[in-house]
């Protein structure tokens, strides 16, 4: 029995399923794909598949990755990158199995691009650009977060860190790393909806997720 | 293509569920449009987690998707959400596939599973501002077609649909695209066209049937004009072996309704329930061998992933072959770790060997349906089983772990008596109380049995075509009486709606005239009626008294034996005599034997195929 990691994207259609489906549309594609699962002993026979960091709904995920226990005696990881790539939709596509060389509690950052579109029209482009840099400009940002004890005042600047921002045409691109993982997460979402609901602005938003690093800023793996 | 419009995915963005919406699922068929001179719409009037899970559409979209340059796609109603936000934004309803816009489609194939879909129908062809009306569309573009059991009386819908499809689709459809295509290329009118497609044996066009009235309201003749055939045969497939079946079926990213492979074991029905619209109109019955069962649910669990089959069928348990099918499945089931489950199982032959076979499946719950609380009244509506099978069903289930018993019952059904809606209730009491007679019954676990009684509606080709159905004050007095009878908690009571009961008896039975009432309901804003959080009652009385209809002249009047039905051109096999003879039959509460005991000459023998022709030397 080993662990592999299996590398993915999450493009397109499959951008809007949930969690629990996700789970189950892998758990068929592996099943499909006739791969030698490690199940646990017991009646009810449950295959190992675990996702390091779900994404949240609508987020396009470049380099997303879920673990299971194989029977490595019987399959080699080539072999598995190819069953799983035919059993898999095209809007998941499989790029990688490689050995897991991190717990998924090591994750400690994720990085984003934003792709903002103003959904008023004259010249609101530019002063949508405006309003966003001021925003982010802040000294602080404060923004309510869910929690387990209710809702929570946190200020998201101190964890801020924006990688690019630029504006091509009438689309504002920013890259930008925000912590994640298991202690502490920040969805990129609450950085977008507090600027939504602080500026009035009107837009829409798209997310996409495209590498989670560890404490060393070094790309998970 | 509409679906790359960046709209629709922040349209997806602000909905519930929007996998619903953005197709993009495994095995779901991408063509190119170039290569492509027929498109097709597989319509489904209600949500995507319904309609994904109907074995009809996925026969359909496999057949004509293997065609070259026809391509089938998926349309869904949306839900209300949805709905909003397209008008909101002025796009289109679109097909899951392409994106593209209703429009776009030459035809467009809705099935008619039941009546109170009748209104989305009308709501989808709007959303995607294709006129509604059948007169109002030119051309061949926009084809409205439509086919599933409620075709059997598809009078309601002749407004709207250009043409129906009569019983079983699998050549019917391949028929009527190959004229159509023919028709396209030499640029045929759409008259013209409709007139060559009524020659198509199963197809039925309403604009060249003129239908005249009486004064009383009911219908003096009905002529066909241009050639078309007096009456019109339903197509049947006789053998179940050679016919089209998928290998593969689209795999949803939602958790559906049915969300398994499915494999149908038969067709028919042997039984001849008197209230059961399906248990004539798919006459006769006709077994698939167990080995191409086998093959075929081998290849849709290597090209779905699922890991459970479905044994569908009217009822499973009929099929001779059970035990056997089950044993050559159980041969490779097992290391493939995929489970089988069987749909509906009958009281009588529920046996632990059946139950053992499938125990692998998780265990829900299980559900019988007696159908009617006293023998006389399940005499009545030849529901052959009897309170002695049941209880020993149950005691089996109930000693095989199960706790949990669903039981399923009509009220107003023709001949009821408040004693018999008692005997709903002592039924179920009885159920209860074999749960605690059971020795060895799980400890700490108590029971639960749930009595669901639906209010009865009478249907075309069954033998209380005839019969008024019930009002909805006397229903409604009716489950008063069910609810004042219960007194234990380990009992659960629910029952239907008594005034959607009432509009789907309208429409079951309805003719013509209600095609002006389904426009203005419509109108009303009347969408999925059979789901509770929709339906408007008021919306469609208003709808009712606009057009100067009344409702109760098709749902509570009795009509004689010789008047004209609406649903007379019609032929599904069934005679109308030998439904006349079960009508009397059943007020002596005189049962009829199954197809298997002996035939009572029913009249699909006309098919020539299945149980009909086999050898009965044996029977003799
Ligand atoms: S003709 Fe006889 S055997 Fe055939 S369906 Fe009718 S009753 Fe059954």
């Amino acid at each position: 029995m080993k662990t592999v990691r299996i590398w993915f994207k999450k493009l397109g259609a499959a951008r809007f399923i949930s969690h629990l489906d996700l789970n189950r549309c892998m758990a068929r594609a592996v099943h499909m794909a006739k791969i030698p699962l490690w199940y646990t002993q017991g009646f009810n026979p449950h295959a190992f598949i675990t996702f390091a960091l779900p994404l949240s709904l609508g987020v396009r995920g470049e380099r997303e990755c879920m673990d299971m226990k194989i029977d490595e005696t019987k399959i080699t990881d080539e072999e598995l990158l190819l069953r799983l790539q035919k059993t898999l939709p095209a809007d998941l596509p499989v790029f990688a199995v490689t050995d897991p060389k991190e717990k998924p509690g090591k994750i400690a950052y994720a990085l984003y691009e934003l792709k903002m579109c103003s959904e008023t029209p004259e010249n609101a482009e530019t002063d949508l650009f405006q309003k966003w840099e001021s925003f982010l400009n802040q000294e602080k940002i404060p923004a309510e977060k869910r929690s387990k004890s209710g809702p929570l005042v946190v200020d998201l600047k101190p964890d801020l860190q924006i990688r690019k921002i630029f504006q091509d045409g009438e689309t504002i691109y920013t890259e930008v790393l925000l912590p994640a993982g298991s202690e502490y997460n920040l969805n990129p979402s609450l950085l977008v909806e507090t600027f939504r609901s602080q500026s009035g602005a009107s837009f829409f938003c798209e997310y996409t997720r495209h590498c989670l690093y560890n404490k060393q800023m070094e790309p998970f793996q | 293509m509409q679906r790359m419009n960046p709209n629709m995915e922040k349209i997806w963005m602000k909905v519930q569920k929007p996998s619903r919406y953005t197709g993009g699922e495994l095995n779901s068929v991408i063509k190119n449009k170039e290569d492509v001179d027929v498109r097709f719409a597989f319509c489904f009037p209600d949500v995507y987690e319904v309609g994904m899970s109907h074995l009809g559409m996925k026969i359909l979209y496999g057949i004509l998707n293997e065609m070259d340059g026809v391509w089938c796609e998926r349309v869904f109603a949306p839900w209300i959400d949805m709905e909003e936000q397209l008008r909101d934004a002025h796009l289109d309803l679109y097909a899951l596939e392409s994106g593209d816009s209703l429009r776009e489609f030459d035809i467009l194939g809705f099935t008619l599973q039941y009546e109170l879909s009748y209104s989305n129908i009308l709501n989808m062809l709007d959303m995607s501002g294709i006129p509604l009306l059948a007169s109002q569309r030119e051309g061949l573009k926009n084809l409205v077609v439509a086919g599933g059991p409620c075709a059997c009386n598809p009078e309601p819908l002749a407004d709207f649909v250009d043409l129906f499809f009569l019983g079983e689709g699998e050549e019917i459809d391949k028929e009527l695209i190959l004229l159509y295509r023919k028709c396209k290329q030499e640029n045929v009118g759409k008259q013209e066209f409709l007139i060559q497609a009524a020659q198509i044996p199963g197809v039925y066009v309403p604009s060249l049937y003129d239908v005249k009235y009486k004064e009383n309201g009911t219908i003096s003749s009905v002529t066909p004009l241009c050639g078309a055939p007096a009456k019109i045969t339903k197509r049947v497939m006789n053998d179940l072996d050679s016919m089209y079946f998928p290998d593969r079926f689209v795999v949803p990213y939602l958790d559906i309704v049915h969300n398994r492979a499915v494999s149908e074991v038969l067709r028919g029905c042997i039984r001849g329930c008197r209230f059961c619209q399906a248990g004539f109109i798919y006459r006769p019955f006709r077994e698939k061998s167990v080995e191409t069962i086998n093959r075929q649910c081998k290849s849709l669990c290597e090209n779905t992933g699922y890991d459970e089959i479905s044994l569908s069928s009217l009822s499973t348990s009929d099929y001779r072959q059970l035990n056997p099918l089950l044993d050559k499945l159980l041969t490779w089931t097992e290391d493939a770790r995929v489970g089988i489950s069987l749909p509906s199982l009958r009281v009588d032959n529920f046996s632990t060997e059946v139950m053992d076979k499938i125990k692998t499946v998780r265990r829900s719950g299980l559900t019988f349906a007696p159908e009617a609380g006293t023998q006389r009244l399940r005499d009545v509506i030849n529901k052959n089983v009897t309170e002695e099978e049941l209880m020993k069903t149950v005691s089996t289930a109930f000693k095989g772990g199960w706790n949990s018993i669903k039981l399923y019952f009509m009220i107003g059904l023709p001949t009821e008596t408040l004693e018999d809606i008692e005997g709903i209730v002592n039924l179920g009491q009885k159920v209860v109380d074999a749960f605690y007679a059971n020795p060895d019954r799980p400890k700490g676990r108590g029971v639960s049995v749930s009595v669901s009684a639906s209010g009865f509606v009478p249907k075309p080709f069954t033998p209380f075509q005839w019969e008024p159905q019930d009002t909805v004050k006397e229903l409604r007095e009716k489950q008063k009486h069910l609810v004042n009878c219960v007194h234990s908690r380990k009992l659960e009571c629910n029952y239907h709606e008594a005034v959607v009961s009432f509009l789907e008896g309208v429409f079951a039975r309805g003719d013509r005239r209600l095609g002006p009432v389904l426009l203005e309901a419509h109108r009303q804003g009347c969408k999925f009626d059979g789901w509770n959080d929709c339906f408007s009652y008021e919306k469609w009385m208003r709808a009712f008294q606009i057009c100067k209809v009344d409702p109760a002249f098709y749902a509570n009047r009795r009509r004689s034996f010789d008047e004209i039905l609406p649903w007379d051109h019609l032929d599904y096999g069934i005679t109308k005599e030998f439904l006349i003879r079960e009508c009397k039959k059943a007020y002596q509460a005189e049962i009829t034997p199954n197809c298997m005991q002996k035939c009572s000459a029913c009249g699909a023998s006309c098919f020539k195929g299945g149980i009909c022709v086999e050898d009965r030397t044996d029977l003799v």
